[in-house]
């Protein structure tokens, strides 16, 4: 039982970085309905961006977060101009395959570069350091993580709904005709959409180097979880999100503690099924 | 009487895809007694699985347009239901085998009566949902022989009961067959009411639903069928190897591979899953053993990410599609 406590924090803290993967995932889906397969494989770019750069340059991880979303975001609009707005045209099959050869490309291209190796960061201002606090242990990573990941959620929640960038995109989201009726160049909120998501994942991976292995096959995990997370919240909803985020954080650590940490992630699979099956519009959906 | 005359009728079908097809079967028959490298013909079996695999596939992905990402856990009960009941009770393959489709069957029952309340990405996400569930749950299942895998009990003599010959010849006509047999049930499929209302129910659900089409059962019964030809290619796939393991029937990849190598050729036409995986197998296998001493992996994934992209960014009919573009311009 005293693990309880110190284990909701640690829950909560990973829940945000879901939160934040599962974001990426809901602007794209809101804004042209489509599933993005890469998803995952968009955080393991931005995490062997942070890596390699952290590594090769020596600098400290937390400031190749800027270059990781840069990356990110150049991804995912090169994935909507070469590959998804083709994908458009054609039928539900095509789409979903789509992008699921961009999800098997970009992972075996990392698996042919880097090799199917796990490699880890080993020098960095959060690295290895913890607070203690009662019987509550806080690992600097996870915190560290965690409050960026907030700041970048915030971001990203106040250029959505602030600004008329954002505008653009929900009334792009809304109803394309109309949209582009009102003068809004709905190709292009198509593109920014992508690479809004792209750039949301980079600054994920980034962040998840800090504490988590970097491997070619860790996408497949997050683009799970973050299908869990945006259904359990709600396809297209940034609030439910947020919300399923917290509760994916908490299923998967508290399940992990207490039923064994070989089936955490099928309590994924299983939480995604309940929703999909039972309440298929999510906690906050339409 | 009439289903059998269906089945092995080709007379509605061009002139040119009868003589494909008759070269196909010649080609296959042939096969064997032309080359004599046993690597080559590892290929040409693994082939023949891989055709199996896809028509089976094609039925709910194809006619039935939807994406099921699952293939590999049909695969996976039935080659480990063959190789367990050997291995506990010494169960020859010829009983085993349709105890193995059963289970693989049942499976695929009890997961689409539920699944296919779902549509489209819903649908996709949770069959690559259910199947991860299922790898892990078998990776870790020690019973079952974990990660480790199961190894068959080699008998001293070539044995038909079990399936083990001397010389590959035999597993290939086999599979050969096992083949035949698919194409032939495919022929009749697609002429038959299932299939009339498999297509309609892709081509627009509510239409076919206000026709007194219950889209739900339709789907459900593709879906076990789908998971028939798994289990025939997964009980196959043990004998051949004697060897199985979560990581080579059970995997996500193999679910993919499938997928991909189908979409390929062309989803929904009858020859596409022989078209796809006479590209993709060879192309993997000899890439593999090309490349496997240089120490790269994962080039031939990528190639077929690649084709896949491209087919479906341009031409969602896959291969077959452009054939049939080609003669309708002619």
């Amino acid at each position: 039982m005293e693990m309880l406590v110190p284990t909701i924090i640690s829950a909560l803290l990973m829940g945000m970085l879901f939160a934040l993967v599962a974001l990426g995932l809901a602007i794209i889906f809101g804004v042209m309905n489509i599933v993005n397969f890469a998803h995952g494989e968009f955080l393991m770019v931005g995490m062997y961006t942070a890596f390699l750069t952290a590594t090769v340059f020596s600098i400290e991880p937390l400031l190749t977060l800027p270059i990781a979303a840069m990356v990110g975001f150049l991804l995912g609009i090169a994935s909507y101009y070469f590959l998804v707005r083709y994908l458009l045209k054609g039928p539900m099959l095509a789409q979903l395959l789509g992008t699921f050869g961009l999800m098997i490309f970009l992972r075996y291209l990392a698996m042919c570069i880097f090799g199917p190796d796990y490699k880890t960061l080993e020098q960095g201002v959060l690295i290895g350091k913890s607070i203690k606090w009662g019987s509550v242990v806080l690992s600097y990573p996870r915190l560290g993580t965690a409050v960026l990941s907030l700041i970048a959620f915030g971001i990203i929640y106040w250029l959505i709904n602030r600004t008329r960038l954002g505008k653009a995109l929900q009334a792009t989201a809304l109803d394309v005709e109309a949209a582009s009726y009102m003068g809004i160049d709905t190709e292009r909120m198509r593109g920014l959409a992508w690479g809004l998501g792209g750039a949301t994942m980079g600054i994920a991976g980034a962040l998840l180097t800090n504490f988590y292995y970097v491997f070619p096959t860790i996408g497949i995990l997050f683009c799970m979880i973050a299908f869990a997370t945006v259904a359990l919240g709600g396809f297209g909803s940034i609030k439910g999100a947020f919300i399923a985020g917290l509760i994916m954080g908490l299923i998967i650590d508290l399940g992990g503690t207490y039923i064994g940490p070989h089936h955490k992630f099928a309590l994924v699979y299983l939480t995604y099924f309940l929703v999909v099956v039972f309440r298929p519009q999510g906690l906050f959906g339409w | 009487m009439r289903t059998l005359r269906d089945a092995f009728s080709f007379g509605d079908l061009p002139l040119v895809e009868r003589i494909g097809f008759a070269i196909f079967i010649m080609f296959c028959t042939l096969f064997p007694w032309v080359t004599k490298g046993s690597f080559d013909q590892a290929v040409m079996i693994q082939f023949l699985i891989f055709c199996l695999y896809g028509l089976g596939w094609n039925l709910i992905g194809g006619y039935g347009g939807q994406v099921a990402l699952g293939q590999a856990k049909n695969v996976g009960m039935s080659a480990y239901t063959v190789a367990l009941l050997m291995v506990w009770w010494d169960i020859p393959f010829w009983l085993s085998t349709p105890l193995g489709v059963v289970v693989a069957t049942i499976e695929s029952f009890v997961l689409g009566y539920f699944l296919f309340r779902l549509r489209g990405h819903y649908f996709a996400i949770a069959t690559i949902a259910v199947s991860l569930v299922w790898q892990q749950l078998f990776i870790n299942w020690d019973l079952i022989g974990g990660a480790r895998g199961v190894e068959l009990p080699l008998k001293e003599t070539p044995n038909f009961l079990y399936m083990q010959f001397a010389s590959p010849i035999y597993y290939h006509y086999f599979a050969f067959l096992l083949v035949l047999a698919a194409i032939l049930y495919m022929n009749w499929f697609r002429k038959s009411r299932l299939g009339y209302q498999l297509r309609s129910i892709t081509s627009n659900e509510e239409v076919a639903e206000s026709l007194g089409i219950n889209a739900h059962w339709v789907k459900v019964k593709a879906y076990c069928i789908t998971g028939v030809f798994a289990g025939m290619g997964g009980a196959f796939y043990t004998v051949y190897y004697n060897y199985i393991d979560p990581f080579s029937v059970m995997h996500l990849e193999l679910s993919v591979m499938i997928a991909l190598m189908t979409m390929i050729g062309g989803a929904g036409s009858m020859w596409g899953p022989i078209i796809g995986a006479m590209i993709l197998i060879p192309l993997d296998r000899y890439l593999g053993a090309w490349l496997g001493g240089s120490g790269i992996i994962g080039v031939d994934f990528m190639i077929y990410a690649l084709m896949v992209m491209i087919i479906s960014a341009y031409e969602p009919k896959g291969i077959w599609g452009i054939i049939e573009k080609v003669r309708a311009r002619r």
